[in-house]
């Protein structure tokens, strides 16, 4: 199994984001965000002591 | 699977002894010395007339036969993994007695004039798990050609997962006890879930992607290695998203060296700051270190140190709690790692990289990429609650023995995990291949915000 050399790879151009992955990064992020607050609100019922 | 054989077949034989016949009795433990010949000891009284030495050999015995039957069973060669086995197996072991010493191991003042030392590095007898993995990375490091001729009997993977399926049924007994921790466990595995997969795998992908330029090919495997589970969630990324098998390769040498840092950095960091608050420390152990050999080693270390420190302020936290919630933690992220794995697959194919005629995302890579420990894990869990709950309390009393015994084994496993990970450990790798650009992503994400976000929620 060849290695790929990793300077020659940094060299090319840089790939733009597309807009799927600015969707998949965006709510991802989001949904996260939201359910740990949930979850933070839930931890004040039932503390980890 | 071969982890959750071996797995379940030590938990099997520990619940034999609920039936009179003391099948795990045997095995060779290690308490804390000044006089070495009279550390080693059998689980059980009932087998003492073997002594310390014959255990350690029975125990050896049993060990290697039943490891060199799985390298059978993976079609490698036996008689090579037998001799090399022998050699980890003595230094790890070694190792750990070492780590026993008083001077190492004694807690209290209390313990220090019990052993007739003047001082100690109060790290108790678990410190046995730093020593393993420091003789590991000197050999990793400074005897390169020895790191190499090991290899073969050098199975972290292997051997955390026999570790947590058997620690399933250890984490059941504690828990029996004490049913609100299972609730609150509930409650931060799936913070764990959250954090890994939802908030650092977007931000170090778009670090990858935004900040350090990299392709989607590397940065999606790498943002599941900073993020989720280390070379597991790397490799299976980099299957879902149909990259070059060598890019997962060298995320994951990435991830085994970084752990080891962590390993060493994070549980002092807890033990300094987190002393009072050892199961969120045990938590954060759980969400910030990558890899389940080195999270869970992380969690053991954490455990020893806090401990340690809580003893010297004449407070004695439960043994084993700490390194449960680190455990069930993990197992939580591991969980996800097909479903996000699918998810990927499916944007990568259909959206991202879409290609006529080659194959699409299946559900079925959901199964096919989870990870089969943790059904050993669910099932001794299981299986050890019912039996601690619906019970006697004569038979709940033998239960925990014999959990006990098998728990003798699960240290064993451990110990084995630590030098695994040590000996795998060679930093020089950082730089070679160009990974120093690479590395710097990691760092960034890593000590950036994944260790001080995981320590902020825990």
């Amino acid at each position: 199994m060849a290695t790929p050399d990793l300077r020659d790879e940094l060299k090319a151009p840089v790939e733009p984001l597309l807009p799927i992955e600015k969707k998949l990064i965006g709510w991802s992020f989001g949904i996260g965000i939201a359910l740990l607050v949930l979850l933070v609100l839930l931890n004040r019922i039932i503390p980890l002591t | 699977m071969l982890a959750v054989a071996i797995g379940l077949g030590v938990f099997a034989l520990a619940l034999v002894s609920l039936f009179g016949a003391d099948a795990l009795g045997w095995v060779a433990t290690t308490s804390v010395w000044t006089n070495p010949t009279t550390a080693l000891t059998t689980a059980s009284k009932a087998y003492a007339g073997l002594g310390g030495l014959g255990a350690l050999v029975l125990t050896y015995v049993a060990l290697t036969a039943v490891l060199s039957a799985a390298t059978y069973a993976l079609g490698d060669d036996v008689r090579k993994f037998a001799i090399r086995f022998t050699v980890a197996f003595a230094i790890a072991y070694g190792a750990w007695f070492l780590g026993s010493w008083a001077y190492l191991a004694a807690v209290t003042p209390a313990d220090q004039a019990k052993f007739g030392v003047s001082w100690s590095l109060k790290l108790t007898n678990e410190g046995g798990y730093i020593v393993a993995l420091v003789a590991g990375l000197v050999i990793a490091n400074v005897f390169p050609a020895f790191a190499e001729w090991l290899k073969s009997a050098i199975r972290p993977e292997l051997y955390i997962k026999v570790a947590i399926v058997i620690l399933g049924a250890f984490i059941a007994v504690t828990m029996a006890g004490k049913l609100t921790l299972a609730s609150s466990l509930m409650l931060r595995g799936l913070a764990a879930i959250v954090e890994a997969y939802l908030i650092y795998w977007p931000v170090v992908y778009l670090i990858a992607r935004k900040g350090f330029g990299f392709s989607r090919e590397w940065s999606a495997p790498l943002a599941s290695g900073v993020s989720i589970c280390g070379v597991a969630a790397a490799i299976a990324t980099g299957g879902a998203i149909r990259a070059r098998p060598q890019v997962p390769v060298l995320v994951s040498s990435l991830v085994v060296i970084f752990a080891v840092v962590e390993v060493l950095i994070l549980p002092v960091i807890a033990q300094t700051f987190m002393s009072h608050e050892p199961l969120v420390a045990a938590a954060w152990m759980g969400l910030a270190v990558k890899t389940d050999g080195a999270a869970v080693a992380a969690g053991g270390i954490t455990q020893s140190l806090i401990q340690a420190k809580a003893a010297a302020e004449g407070i004695n936290y439960q043994p084993g709690w700490m390194l449960s919630v680190t455990a069930t933690v993990k197992v939580f992220i591991d969980v996800f790692i097909g479903v996000w794995a699918f998810i990927l697959a499916y944007i990568w194919t259909n959206h991202v990289n879409p290609r006529p005629g080659a194959p699409k995302a299946k559900l079925a890579e959901i199964w096919e990429r989870f990870p089969k420990f943790i059904l050993g894990f669910v099932a001794t869990f299981l299986i050890a609650l019912a039996l601690a709950l619906g019970t006697d309390a004569g038979t709940s009393g033998k239960l925990a023995t014999a959990i006990g015994e098998a728990n003798v084994w699960r240290v064993i496993f451990f110990v084995l995990t630590f030098f695994s990970i040590g000996v795998l450990s060679d930093f020089r790798r950082l730089w070679q291949d160009g990974l120093g650009k690479l590395a710097a992503v990691y760092v960034v994400s890593l000590f950036g915000f994944v260790v001080w976000v995981g320590f902020v929620i825990s």
